[in-house]
């Protein structure tokens, strides 16, 4: 029983982090309606950048988000400029390709800069969990935990209360419509994929002093964003925390009960009978993938 | 009789210039260098193993450049990026038919390894493998392909000879009681190592307490520390890569997962940065791997001044000590140069194959410890076999606050085995 409890805990806890990667993926996609292939690279520049300012200036990477977070928002501001507005009128094709040569060039770049070699910050709470009666809980996985439900609400809060989050679900409901009421889609765009990207890099602060950052790092977790996204719903922020925390307990349970090198297999698994059963994802709707984001 | 002896002059001064032409040639002949195609993953996921053991050639060049070459001729690399196994075979196609290299070598690792080899055999290459251990590298009926750094076999052998022969008795546990547990990464070398464990403790007859294989991409480790937590092995055999290791590591640690000794197969435990992650605790792991510096007394004087020089080379250039595997990489290329090469004439594959066939050099003849003995069709165990080394030196070193120092077996190892068993994690 206790083991049962250890492994739906954890599952619960790495879940969540998942999610938490997740979210910035499908605010783009819900938005924009367009996939980000290098979702993973934004994923591991700010790894990068928390590790720099930690291994460089001290400064702990819960606190470095303070400055990665806002980093990642001008970097994904340059992006949005430089490559996927040229494409956005196109066929969809072509934004696939931008955004997957960028995730090669961003590699090979971390590469050649600061080499294969693998990065990480001393453990933060002498590498010991707290112990909650026999469970031992990650005390880093358990602010993970946290940041993603607050960032979850906030974000939902944003979507459904604000003006800005009026002005952003007008555009995914209608553009053109949006567009004629005054609404400056392209800087909705704009802003949502720099939010997308500052939310990876806030997730890269709340995963370094759990995983060690590398050149490739980003495809280690970007297969995961990418069914987590599909199976909460393309486009639903609830969506993705429902379908990280998933994720991250079918994977636990299915690496003991059956085989660790399977774990994959059965996220795969429930990945295809959600897509065959409910193919709108937990929390999407139908024909999410045309329509973007649930209003 | 003027006539005679201008014609005779003549005669003379055209033979001179004969000599002198043949001479010339000869010289241009002896000038130009010996051409080595190397292969390595420079880019991509294994440019960290890649880097390390081209550093590890260029040393062993320019030590024999600096010496005046192989009989006055340079030896000359073309280097190669592999990051992937298709990149490999494009590649060595490329270096061997463009670049007319007839001598390729080797590749970082068993993936990239399997594919050099069967691109350098289709045309003929002489290819010698410094480090690629995967089994099936000897085992296709090659006639040009040379293991030099030893087969996976050799790396199971070692951890649990090791195990039963050593720690047992540290741990006072008779060696039929000593539960050991097996825990290995699914891709080539995992796999590799994991059958050969298997096998060779049939052969002794041991009995697995635990054998499960993992995902390279599984990011939780909690489901296997549990599992190892539930049988409880005193001496756990594990093969992984860097980041996999890392993670388990602190896994282990979180989950208050204790064995009394662990034993790490090369990847990720041998990584030099394995002590920047895992802090204190990596302090008392064990690592079955080519030995990184093995006991002087165990060397030929003069593969010991080479090893003296390289690591002097290595630490000066890379600012730290060179792994085992590197060493490996340096000691391959230093057997091509001064047991092969000097007694070639031709340097077309068929020689080079009759000489690396020929030799029969000890344990110790090499910087790391290695002798040479290549099968050739008479190896027991798979007549098919060909171009394995017999003597490839594989053993165990231990991280010491010191260094890395090799513990075992006795006649390669500088140090005694120290913490075992291992201190609980509130004392590491």
């Amino acid at each position: 029983m206790d083991t049962l409890a250890q492994l739906v805990l954890s599952g619960i806890l790495v879940g969540s982090i998942y999610a938490l990667m997740s979210v910035g993926l499908t605010l783009i996609f819900g938005v924009l309606r367009i996939v980000n292939f290098a979702h993973g690279e934004f994923l591991m520049l700010g790894m990068y950048g928390a590790w720099a300012m930690s291994r460089f200036a001290g400064v702990n990477p819960y606190v470095g988000l303070l400055l990665v977070v806002p980093a990642m928002f001008l970097f994904g501001m340059l992006v949005y400029k430089l490559i996927v507005t040229p494409g956005l009128d196109k066929p969809h094709l072509v934004i696939v390709f931008a955004t997957m040569g960028l995730s090669i060039m961003l590699q090979n770049l971390a590469l050649m800069i600061m080499s294969a070699d693998l990065f990480d910050v001393p453990p933060m709470f002498g590498g010991r969990s707290l112990g909650i009666g026999p469970l031992y809980v990650k005390t880093e996985l358990l602010i993970g935990f946290c940041i993603a439900l607050g960032v979850t609400f906030a974000m939902r809060w944003i979507v459904k209360t604000t003006y800005l989050g009026k002005a952003i679900r007008a555009t995914v409901q209608d553009r053109e419509a949006a567009s004629l009421m005054g609404i400056p889609v392209h800087r909705i765009f704009l802003i949502t994929f720099a939010s997308g990207s500052a939310l990876v890099g806030l997730a890269a602060c709340v995963m370094l002093p759990v995983f060690s950052v590398f050149p490739t790092v980003g495809l280690n977790f970007v297969l995961i964003a990418f069914v987590i996204v599909v199976l909460g719903g393309m486009g639903s922020i609830e969506g993705a925390l429902l379908g990280g925390i998933c994720i991250g307990v079918v994977q636990s349970m299915s690496s003991y009960y059956f085989a660790p090198a399977y774990g994959q297999l059965f996220f795969f698994i429930l990945f295809m009978l959600v897509l065959v059963f409910r193919p709108a994802g937990l929390m999407g709707q139908k024909g999410t993938a045309n329509l973007g984001m649930n209003p | 009789m003027n006539v005679v002896l201008s014609r005779a002059a003549r005669m003379v001064r055209a033979l001179g210039m004969l000599a002198a032409l043949a001479l010339g040639s000869g010289l241009a002949l002896a000038q130009e260098p010996i051409r080595i195609g190397v292969f390595q993953p420079l880019t991509g996921p294994f440019t960290k193993n890649g880097v390390e053991h081209w550093e590890a050639m260029q040393i062993a060049r320019d030590m024999i450049n600096e010496r005046g070459g192989i009989n006055g001729r340079k030896i000359e690399y073309v280097l190669a990026d592999v990051p992937s196994p298709a990149a490999a075979i494009s590649e060595t196609e490329r270096v061997i038919t463009k670049e007319k290299v007839k001598i390729t070598t080797g590749s970082g690792l068993s993936p990239l390894a399997i594919a050099v080899s069967q691109a350098a055999e289709r045309h003929g290459a002489f290819h010698w493998e410094t480090v690629g251990a995967a089994e099936v590298i000897t085992r296709r009926g090659f006639k040009y392909t040379f293991q030099v750094g030893g087969a996976s076999r050799l790396y199971s052998q070692a951890a649990l000879d090791f195990a039963l022969d050593e720690l047992s008795r540290r741990l006072k546990i008779a060696p039929n009681d000593l539960r050991i547990a097996l825990l290995w990464e699914n891709r080539a070398l995992g796999k590799s190592v994991g059958d050969g464990i298997r096998i060779h403790a049939a052969d002794r007859g041991v009995k697995l307490v635990y054998d499960e294989g993992y995902d390279q991409f599984l990011t939780d480790m909690t489901p296997i520390v549990q599992k190892l937590k539930d049988v409880n092995p005193d001496v756990l055999i594990t093969i992984g890569y860097p980041n996999d290791v890392i993670l388990f590591q602190r896994k282990a640690k979180e989950l208050n997962f204790y064995v009394k000794a662990l034993i790490g197969v090369s990847g990720g435990y041998s990584n030099p940065e394995l002590r920047d992650s895992i802090g204190n605790s990596v302090y008392g792991l064990f690592v079955s791997e080519f030995p990184p510096r093995v006991n002087p007394k165990a060397l030929k004087p003069e593969a010991l001044e080479a090893a003296n020089e390289f690591f002097r080379r290595y630490e000066a250039k890379m600012k730290r000590p060179p792994a085992g595997h590197a060493s490996a990489s340096f000691s391959a290329l230093w057997g091509l140069y001064t047991e092969i090469f000097p007694k070639a004439k031709t340097f077309e594959p068929s020689e080079l194959r009759e000489i690396a066939l020929s030799l029969d050099l000890p344990m110790g003849s090499l910087p790391n410890g290695s002798g040479i003995k290549f099968t050739n069709h008479d190896w027991a165990p798979d007549k098919k076999d060909f171009g394995q080394n017999l003597r490839a030196a594989i053993g165990i070193w231990q991280w010491q606050k010191d260094g890395n120092n090799e513990v075992f077996p006795k006649e390669l190892a500088t140090h005694e085995p120290v913490l075992v068993p291992l201190p609980p994690w509130s004392q590491r």
